[in-house]
């Protein structure tokens, strides 16, 4: 009896855990998007204080999925990419929207969305050297995506909208260059090849 | 129509804004020193240390923004 059940949970060990898509953590991320139009309401009657909130709520939903994760381990690979990719879609738009107003210059918005879509090409590449779809870890670029979501509510917030705005340039700059050689040039981490060669859905 | 008074709203941004600039300084400056032995060919730690120093300097912006914000600078 004993024997049966360790085999079985030897068994269950090597079973690869494949976490499904519809979970508690994605399922937050999906609820970011409700925010926008709440915030494209409030940016169009002149609602400065409303808008500040609903980008709030919005950057807090980014923080929330990923306590879900941990509490339900529901983590997977897809729910990284969906977060980073719900990020730029969320972040993306708002600044259009706070540029498009008249609430942010327009010249460093515009260098904003450039460079993120520069970066999210250069994942891509990433993710055809690596062999398999993987979020590419940058601290730096973890800390520019937390500076973005500040630059949203900068401008509804009328917070020294030029100063954070234009100092935001130079350090995106530097940190999409610094990633972009890591991206292209440097070898792939060890890590990720290993995990290339596991079966798919092994890592949670 | 707004939530709070422009008071209020102005400090409340005040208050995240520098809060989460000095607590983002102070926060990566100790990770930063904690990589002081770390192997610096060591490309994971090549990329904590870089994003430290970026968290560094995002953390000042925001201080220094703060700051401005409050007619200090």
């Amino acid at each position: 009896m004993a024997a049966t059940s360790a085999r079985a949970g030897a068994a269950a060990a090597m079973t690869p855990r494949v976490v499904s898509v519809w979970n508690p953590a994605n399922a937050v991320t999906v609820s970011r998007y409700f925010t926008l139009p709440f915030l494209w309401w409030a940016v169009d009657r002149g609602y400065h204080q409303w808008a500040t909130l609903f980008i709030l709520i919005c950057a807090l939903g980014d923080k929330l999925d990923g306590l879900f994760a941990k509490i339900f381990d529901c983590r997977s690979t897809f729910g990284e990419l969906f977060d980073a990719i719900t990020d730029g879609i969320c972040y993306g738009f708002a600044l259009i929207l706070v540029a498009a107003y008249g609430w942010a210059p327009v010249i460093p918005v515009v260098f904003v969305i450039a460079m993120g879509a520069l970066n999210t090409i250069l994942r891509g590449v990433y993710i055809r050297r690596a062999g398999r779809a993987t979020n590419y870890k940058s601290y730096a670029m973890e800390r520019i995506v937390g500076y973005t979501s500040f630059l949203v509510g900068f401008a509804t917030g009328a917070m020294d909208v030029q100063f954070f705005y234009w100092a935001f340039v130079p350090v995106m700059l530097v940190i999409v260059v610094h990633d972009a050689k890591r991206m292209l040039v440097d070898a792939v981490p060890a890590a990720v090849m290993a995990d290339r060669a596991a079966p798919a859905g092994a890592k949670p | 129509m707004n939530l709070v008074s422009d008071g209020v709203f102005k400090f409340l941004l005040s208050a995240t804004t520098g809060g989460v600039g000095v607590l983002w300084t102070i926060h990566d400056l100790v990770f930063l020193a904690r990589l002081r032995g770390a192997d610096r060919r060591d490309p994971l730690v090549a990329d904590q240390r870089f994003g430290y120093v970026m968290g560094v300097v995002i953390g000042m912006i925001g201080v220094l923004g703060t700051l401005r914000f409050n007619g200090v600078l």
